[in-house]
């Protein structure tokens, strides 16, 4: 049986929205990164810890949503590129009188 | 499953960069491999590194209040076979501990091995099992992302009990502490992952037939065993 991407694609973002409103109801929700509080659980293991090497380079916040925006473009673009392609030739094929 | 730049103490940054680095290597190789004998598959392994660099970016928000993203390394594992994620997730990974202050170089050997080693291997495995089992393909490469991106979270937070074991439980209790920041967020998280992943293997097994074909993927493994025994 083949499930409708259509379908599976309102779930994911259901799930997302649902996701949001409940994490909403949480007590103190900031919706700061898992990988910070975790970073922040290693202080209270080991309160003497220091990070013995920084961030070669860390940008300034504007570009660095920037940057975040460039990373999901490009992976976007270049996988609607293939899709596109291979959606493209496949209907192409099936009607070959069709061709420009 | 990023552990920041030099969150790791200096003996566990270079015991975890030991360990990927065959790994990467061997990812090469195989990569290279298949750009020389599959040259057909090329912009298909392009779009699935594509699409783990696509969803590594977004971070989404979870029911616990926080935010995490999903790995997108299952997708890209069960069509190529878990080597070739490797190489590709260490590219995101260096992209984004360079330019993003995301992860770090102290810490990339670790946050590859659970995110490009660990998760593609468990979701290989899980469709190969499900597989097996019968279950039907859209289910299997659900499962296998789905577990991918638990089993990728689940390593960091091993990763981080082996460096800073809890004073009274030890690594155990310190592993449950990390896994507890970790495993509520990216339970949903998964599930969309899962859930994406199909999306696109649906998409390809509609118009990307012959590059499936020249990868044998779905794997026939039932079929293999029915004419060994």
């Amino acid at each position: 049986m083949k499930v409708r991407n259509e379908g599976l694609l309102v779930l994911a973002a259901v799930l997302i929205v649902g996701s949001f409103l409940i994490g909403s109801r949480q007590e103190g929700a900031e919706f700061a990164g898992a990988d910070g509080q975790a970073m922040e659980a290693v202080a209270t293991l080991n309160p003497e810890y220091q990070p013995w090497f920084g961030f070669i380079w860390e940008p300034p916040p504007e570009i660095a949503s920037g940057l975040f925006a460039l990373q999901a473009a490009l992976g976007a673009g270049v996988l609607g590129y293939y899709l596109g392609f291979r959606r493209g030739r496949a209907h192409r094929r099936n009607r070959p009188d069709a061709g420009d | 499953m990023h552990i920041t730049e030099g969150f790791l103490p200096p003996l566990h940054a270079v015991a975890w960069t030991a360990i990927t680095l065959p790994f990467v290597v061997v990812s090469a190789r195989r990569v290279n491999h298949l750009m020389r004998h599959q040259p057909q598959t090329k912009l298909l392994l392009a779009a699935a590194g594509a699409f783990a660099f696509m969803v590594s970016a977004l971070k989404l928000p979870s029911v616990t209040g926080s935010c995490s993203h999903a790995t997108g390394t299952g997708l890209g594992a069960v069509l190529f076979g878990p080597s070739v994620m490797a190489l590709l997730g260490t590219l995101v990974l260096l992209f984004q501990a360079l330019l993003l202050a995301h992860g770090g170089i102290t810490t990339l050997g670790a946050n590859v091995f659970s995110m490009a080693i660990v998760g593609p291997w468990m979701a290989y495995v899980v469709l190969r099992g499900a597989q097996r089992l019968g279950a039907s393909l859209a289910l299997s490469v659900f499962l296998a992302a789905l577990l991918g991106d638990w089993a990728t979270y689940l390593t960091t937070a091993g990763q981080l009990a082996l460096a800073f074991p809890d004073p009274a439980s030890g690594v155990a209790g310190s592993f449950l502490k990390f896994a507890s920041v970790f495993a509520p967020t990216q339970l949903p998280l998964a599930v969309v992952e899962g859930l994406l992943t199909v999306v696109i293997v649906n998409f390809l097994r509609e118009y990307s037939g012959e590059e499936l074909q020249s990868l044998k993927f779905p794997p026939q493994t039932l079929l293999v065993t029915e004419t060994r025994s």
